[in-house]
């Protein structure tokens, strides 16, 4: 098991014939990921890595069953690649890009809000099913399959998890990363709801970051959890100064100043294992065991 | 990217937002120009147009600018030529420029407006609920940053679309919050238009009037104001994109932009390498613990070749502060061997004078490592994040 993708996902790549797509789906393909075909506007009919290129989503999703997507499209174009999935009713669209404008982000949630379908991203190593499926454009050889569950904030700082899990003799379930940038789609909520339903899940690792209210919304959500499963908490930026320029300025006045300690403090009283250093992570997994 | 006061209002003056009379001067013999136009017998406000709150209450580093602060009221001419030669190309620090200040190339020159109070109105992002916000505050002594840290109730808060008018039971809803006259009604619905217009069009990512004066007359006026805009949206307003002010950034940091990299500076003695945001804060934390303070990081990113990584390096190298510095790089996009490749590169052409610690973990390592081996450089190699940090400690103690 696993959440939002597996060996039984039907994957599209949008952009499918760019380079960087080009280069991250052969080495999907040779981990195994089920992509059934991609989309290139004004490449249809053309074969591709061994795979049908489309026209359009819409048409993609009736010839192959498709029901995911990752798109490797420039950060101008995501708005309308993603208004494509969403009007095919795809489940889940993974979004690479970073650069998305913050108003086509506003546009995209929006677009969201309503639909059936999931966007992981923008600014994101994507989402990886050890042994499965790699929607993105994780290092594959680190991962191991396995029952950690691991949601990030930060694309590198999940690569340092992964490592973690392996140090404690650990796999992954699932290891996803929500994006980087000021607008997200899949938040902790979403995330850490999923990760509860999913029986191969046993325990959970949280990156967070300094910077917006994810954590503590995500913190709130596991708090009211009946039946929580371990989570492994760690945000990073204790060392960044008070008002320095990194960041969003509107941060604070819109939510008043939230300090990393104080995401901490929320995740530990929700019941959430805090580390300071990211490298203890090893330790509390090897507690669980 | 932000943008000066005087090239915010004139962006809100477009949507009928009123702002004082003036102009903008790079002389003194332009700031007296002006100010005789805007205003016949004063009083007039000399404002220092650097990219920084706080002006009034900053300080000039050189004496020849007098002990006023970067806002000056002007009540006679002849006071408007000896403050504007003060202020001109002199330094002005504020509590957010930090102690070197920013040079002040020009002067916004207003009249003076009589105003009965004061308010703050602002549109920034509701990053958790993916929304537009228009906040609202009665400002009277404290700043909108200490009102949103002490009592952020006071602030009003109001979704507002994202395309389309604010709708007019939204602009009554800030009428009565602000308890403001019935006569200022017209004048309110034309600002927040404006500035829901203007942050939507020019595709900002906060935009802030600070303070809003309310005029005898009921009227609005824009005292100060504020845009930034969203970098990665610049490609749609080239017209924006030409407004930026290289003074505003330091010569690096245009360096690491040319690239596209990401990067920032801070007061400690450590240069870190790293490519990811989030894995820059988390080494930043772990050198905090052992009592090193950074002093930049480079976020290289992905996707990058051997010649921008040795570009890339060669900042960090040559910024004076640096003492020592520290790689972290987990390759998924990016390869490994490139960054060992840069290193080199960029040694070669500056020389490595200080300790250098590098940790590589994902695609192609094993390249990376050999390549770094074979250089014969002094450069120490580290096999996860916590080993770099103290593994560097270690080098710079033995320096010392």
């Amino acid at each position: 098991m696993s959440i939002f993708v597996n060996k039984h996902s039907k994957v599209l790549c949008q952009g499918i014939t760019g380079t960087q797509a080009t280069f991250h789906i052969r080495r999907s393909l040779d981990y195994g990921t089920p992509v059934v075909g991609g989309v290139t506007p004004g490449k249809g009919g053309e074969i591709h890595l061994g795979l049908p290129v489309f026209n359009t989503v819409k048409e993609a999703k009736k010839e192959t069953g498709a029901n995911a997507s990752v798109m490797y499209v420039p950060a101008p174009y995501v708005k309308s690649a993603v208004k494509e999935a969403v009007e095919a009713e795809l489940d889940l669209v993974v979004c690479i890009a970073d650069g998305v404008p913050v108003k086509d982000m506003l546009e995209i949630n929006h677009m969201l809000s309503g639909s059936k379908t999931k966007f992981i991203g923008p600014n994101t190593p994507g989402i990886i099913t050890p042994g499965e499926a790699r929607l993105g454009i994780f290092p594959e050889n680190i991962h191991t399959p396995g029952s950690i569950g691991i949601v990030s904030r930060s694309s590198t700082l999940t690569y340092e998890a992964v490592i973690e899990t392996a140090e404690a003799g650990f796999g992954q379930s699932t290891v996803l990363g929500l994006g980087d940038d000021m607008l997200i789609g899949v938040d902790f909520v979403e995330t850490l709801k999923r990760f509860h339903e999913d029986d191969a899940t046993k325990a959970i690792i949280v990156l967070g970051r300094l910077g917006g209210t994810f954590e503590e919304v995500g913190a709130e959500f596991y708090k009211s959890l009946e039946n929580k499963k371990p989570v492994i908490a760690f945000v990073a930026g204790n060392a960044i100064p008070f008002g320095h320029k990194m960041g969003y300025a509107g941060d604070v006045i819109t939510k008043g100043y939230i300090s990393t300690q104080d995401k901490k403090d929320i995740m530990q009283d929700a019941g959430m294992i805090v580390v300071d250093n990211i490298n203890d992570i090893s330790i509390e997994l090897a507690k669980l065991a | 990217m932000n943008i000066h006061e005087y090239q915010a209002k004139k962006i809100l003056q477009q949507y009928g937002i009123r702002i004082p009379k003036g102009g903008v001067a790079y002389t003194p013999n332009e700031a007296k120009r002006i100010a005789a136009k805007a205003s016949r017998s004063g009083p007039w406000v000399l404002k220092a147009q650097i990219q920084s709150g706080a002006r009034q209450k900053g300080y000039f580093l050189e004496k020849s600018a007098g002990p006023r602060g970067g806002i000056r009221l002007i009540k006679s001419r002849r006071d408007i030529l000896r403050n504007a030669e003060q202020m001109l190309g002199s330094t002005l620090v504020t509590i957010q420029t930090g102690p070197e200040g920013k040079p002040v190339s020009r002067l916004y020159v207003e009249e003076f407006s009589k105003i009965a109070r004061i308010f703050y109105a602002g549109i920034a992002i509701d990053r958790v609920n993916s929304a537009l916000v228009l906040l609202v505050a009665s400002i009277k002594n404290e700043s909108i940053t200490n009102i949103a840290f002490n009592h952020p109730d006071k602030i009003l808060k109001i979704n507002l679309d994202i395309e389309g008018d604010t709708k007019p039971e939204q602009v009554k809803q800030v009428m009565d919050f602000l308890k403001l006259p019935p006569k200022s009604a017209r004048s309110l619905e034309i600002l927040i238009n404006g500035l829901h217009r203007a942050f939507i069009d020019y595709d900002a990512s906060m935009i802030e009037i600070n303070p809003v004066g309310v005029l005898k007359n009921g009227e609005l006026v824009a005292v100060d104001a504020k845009i930034s805009f969203d970098d990665n949206a610049l490609f749609r307003h080239p017209e924006i994109a030409a407004l930026r002010d290289d003074c505003e950034v330091s010569e690096r940091e245009l360096q690491a932009a040319k690239y596209k990299f990401d990067y920032r500076e801070f007061n400690g003695s450590i240069g870190c390498i790293v490519n990811g945001d989030g894995l820059a804060l988390a080494v930043m934390d772990m050198l905090r613990v052992k009592n090193l303070d950074t002093a930049c990081f480079l976020n290289v990113k992905g996707g990058v070749d051997k010649d921008k990584i040795a570009s890339g390096i060669k900042i960090i190298m040559t910024n004076p502060r640096v003492e020592g510095i520290l790689i972290n790089i987990l390759g998924g996009f990016l390869r490994c061997n490139l960054i060992a490749d840069g290193i080199i590169a960029a040694a070669s052409e500056v020389g490595l004078n200080v300790p250098l610690v590098v940790r590589f973990e994902g695609t192609n390592k094993e390249d990376a490592r050999e390549i770094l081996d074979k250089s014969k450089l002094p450069i120490i190699l580290a096999d996860t994040m916590e080993e770099a940090v103290a593994k560097l400690a270690e080098a710079m103690e033995e320096v010392d």
